[in-house]
């Protein structure tokens, strides 16, 4: 599962790849466009649905933040 | 009262004793009884529609909060994985109902308030009569800010990303913070709720910082954005056809500063007086004309508005039944660029409410459409912006960052002289002047002079512009200039303490017919 998202995190973002700061969204490392993108293609790979209330900073901070989002809705 | 007015200082000194003398556990009344006397003595503002978004708000977070434990007590008596995705269904169903009915409600308000002073005429011309109780609606003061903030807690608590607030007060103080009620920055009540309920114990070091930030931003105010005005004013109230193309140009870069020291000044003083207190506001401005494009620019300028906008708004809508059957309509018709499409409906959505939310004509409406199309042609042309580069040979450096940012600022010029100009009739003049007439020479002659500021303002503003420029390249840099300062040796210290009070005592723009108290985004 992670080597997917980071698949798709190179896609649409590299600099996502090797970030470490806080926030990448505060940071404008990752914008709100890439987000989009990278969540339609998180949704279509693991056939899951993220909710808006999940698409906050807190949970794009970085790549390891994303994957925990991922893994989350897995397994609910 | 005004942030500058001695009546603010004095309610600000008071508040400030009672705060840290008082037992902690009354500080956050304190902070209430302050704005609530700012808010109806200071500002003459008009309470009841904030009490009245206050109750609303109160009561859908109740119902939320309600609702919310309801549906995790049934899930847990529910066994198959079908029966709880119902579930959550259907209670998530009566959740978006009373959130929109809510958001209806006081959307309404908003909408009633801001449109009826232009509602009026058009009334009277179409029914021949006068409008009646209409004539004497008055917008309350900061019901663009406190409305949208209202909403995102309402937004937010719904979605479980911050608690449901069950003291009806504490809605009130979030709502109508005193250094923030007016022009924000827009709060988000996970991050106030939890300043608030902290006990707070002084320190030298804050206070200080607090102050030398409202200090700051009055001299923002004062010394840069009204002198700026005075000028903006006169050429831009001068009979257009008059005025050179040149002399415009000068007036609307003047406008772009004016508007940032304005809006950045009140913000500085706002989040100075609330860190007197301990209490930390959001930042709504990074130094945004570094910016090298314009969605960039809009990630660093009132940096709340678009990120509520983006998460109530371009989230809300691109995540919703709706913006998903769009995009997957769009994909698999047009594949990669049909995925863009629903971001791109999202993007003129922001941009188009961002306009209505600033002002009520149609230079606002236009105004907004037009970010909403530059920011929508970025997306779609970043790809061939790449490959035009390569071909071009372009190597990123320090002047390729200068021609961005100089197209940044290009794009905002063009945008502000909308929404400055009295009418459109009046903008099509100022585009057509800077082809027409654009007459470099007026500048270097007396007509430079004749609109409000003589030769020696001019000397000032060039030297309080490049007193802003360095401590903004020192920021950028990603040092704290008071932290910077306060490692100083004593007397340069208080050199730079003593110069900026004494410029903004001698040289701020008081009184005499032109008034500092209000601030432009006041009105929006």
């Amino acid at each position: 599962m992670e080597e997917k998202i980071l698949e798709i995190l190179e896609e649409h973002c590299e600099e996502a790849l090797d970030y470490n700061g806080e926030s990448m969204m505060e940071d404008g490392i990752i914008d709100s466009f890439t987000v989009i993108n990278v969540i339609s293609d998180i949704e279509d790979e693991f056939d899951i649905e993220i909710d808006a209330k999940y698409v906050v900073a807190e949970n794009f901070k970085n790549k390891e933040a994303i994957i925990a989002l991922v893994r989350k809705l897995l397994e609910e | 009262m005004q942030f500058t007015s001695y009546a603010f200082i004095i309610l600000w000194m008071f508040a400030f004793a009672l705060y840290y003398l008082l037992p902690k556990k009354m500080q956050w009344y304190v902070l209430l009884i302050a704005s609530v006397l700012f808010y109806v003595i200071g500002l003459k503002g008009f309470p009841l529609n904030l009490l009245l978004t206050g109750i609303t708000t109160y009561c859908c977070g109740l119902y939320l909060k309600r609702n919310l434990t309801g549906e995790k007590d049934e899930l847990i008596r529910c066994g198959d994985k079908e029966s709880k995705k119902a579930l959550k269904a259907a209670f998530q169903k009566k959740r978006k109902r009373v959130q929109i009915i809510y958001i209806v409600f006081n959307l309404g308000l908003l909408v009633f308030y801001k449109y009826a002073v232009i509602a009026v005429p058009v009334i009277e011309r179409m029914t021949g009569s006068r409008a009646g109780f209409l004539e004497n609606v008055m917008m309350p003061l900061g019901i663009s800010f406190y409305t949208l903030t209202a909403i995102s807690y309402v937004i937010d608590a719904g979605r479980e990303n911050c608690e449901v607030e069950t003291g009806f007060l504490k809605i009130i103080l979030f709502l109508s913070y005193f250094p923030s009620v007016t022009q924000g920055p827009f709060n988000r009540f996970a991050q106030m709720k939890e300043q608030f309920e902290k006990e707070h114990v002084f320190r030298y070091d804050r206070m200080l910082f607090g102050i030398q930030r409202f200090v700051w931003g009055a001299f923002k105010k004062m010394v840069i954005a009204d002198r700026l005005g005075i000028f903006v004013d006169g050429v831009y109230g001068a009979e257009s056809s008059a005025v050179a193309g040149s002399i415009f140009i000068c007036a609307t870069v003047f406008y772009m500063l004016q508007l940032y020291a304005d809006f950045s000044g009140y913000i500085d003083m706002a989040a100075g007086i609330s860190e007197t207190f301990d209490i930390v506001l959001p930042d709504n401005f990074k130094r945004p004309y570094f910016s090298k494009s314009v969605a960039e620019f809009w990630r660093r300028w009132h940096i709340t508005l678009g990120t509520w906008f983006k998460d109530y708004v371009m989230f809300s809508f691109v995540m919703s039944g709706m913006g998903r059957k769009i995009t997957k309509a769009c994909k698999n018709k047009w594949n990669d660029i049909g995925r863009q499409i629903t971001p791109i409906i999202g993007t003129m959505l922001v941009w188009f409410f961002t306009g209505i939310w600033h002002g009520r004509t149609v230079s606002y409406m236009l105004w907004g459409v037009y970010y909403g199309v530059i920011m929508s042609l970025s997306l779609i042309l970043e790809p061939s912006f790449g490959v035009w580069k390569e071909k071009l040979h372009i190597r990123d450096g320090k002047v390729w960052s200068f021609v961005r940012m100089a197209r940044t600022w290009l794009i905002v010029f063009l945008a502000d002289v909308l929404i400055r100009s009295e009418s459109l009739a009046q903008a099509g003049k100022v585009y057509g002047s800077f082809v027409t007439r654009l007459n470099i020479r007026g500048l270097f002659s007396s007509e430079l002079t004749s609109y409000g500021l003589n030769k020696y303002e001019f000397v000032l503003l060039f030297v309080v512009l490049l007193i802003w420029l360095a401590v903004s390249l020192t920021e950028e840099r990603g040092e704290d200039v008071r932290i910077y300062l306060s490692q100083r040796p004593v007397i340069v210290r208080w050199v730079c303490y003593y110069g900026i009070v004494v410029l903004l005592l001698i040289t701020g723009i008081y009184g005499g017919g032109y008034d500092t108290a209000v601030f432009m985004y006041q009105s929006f």
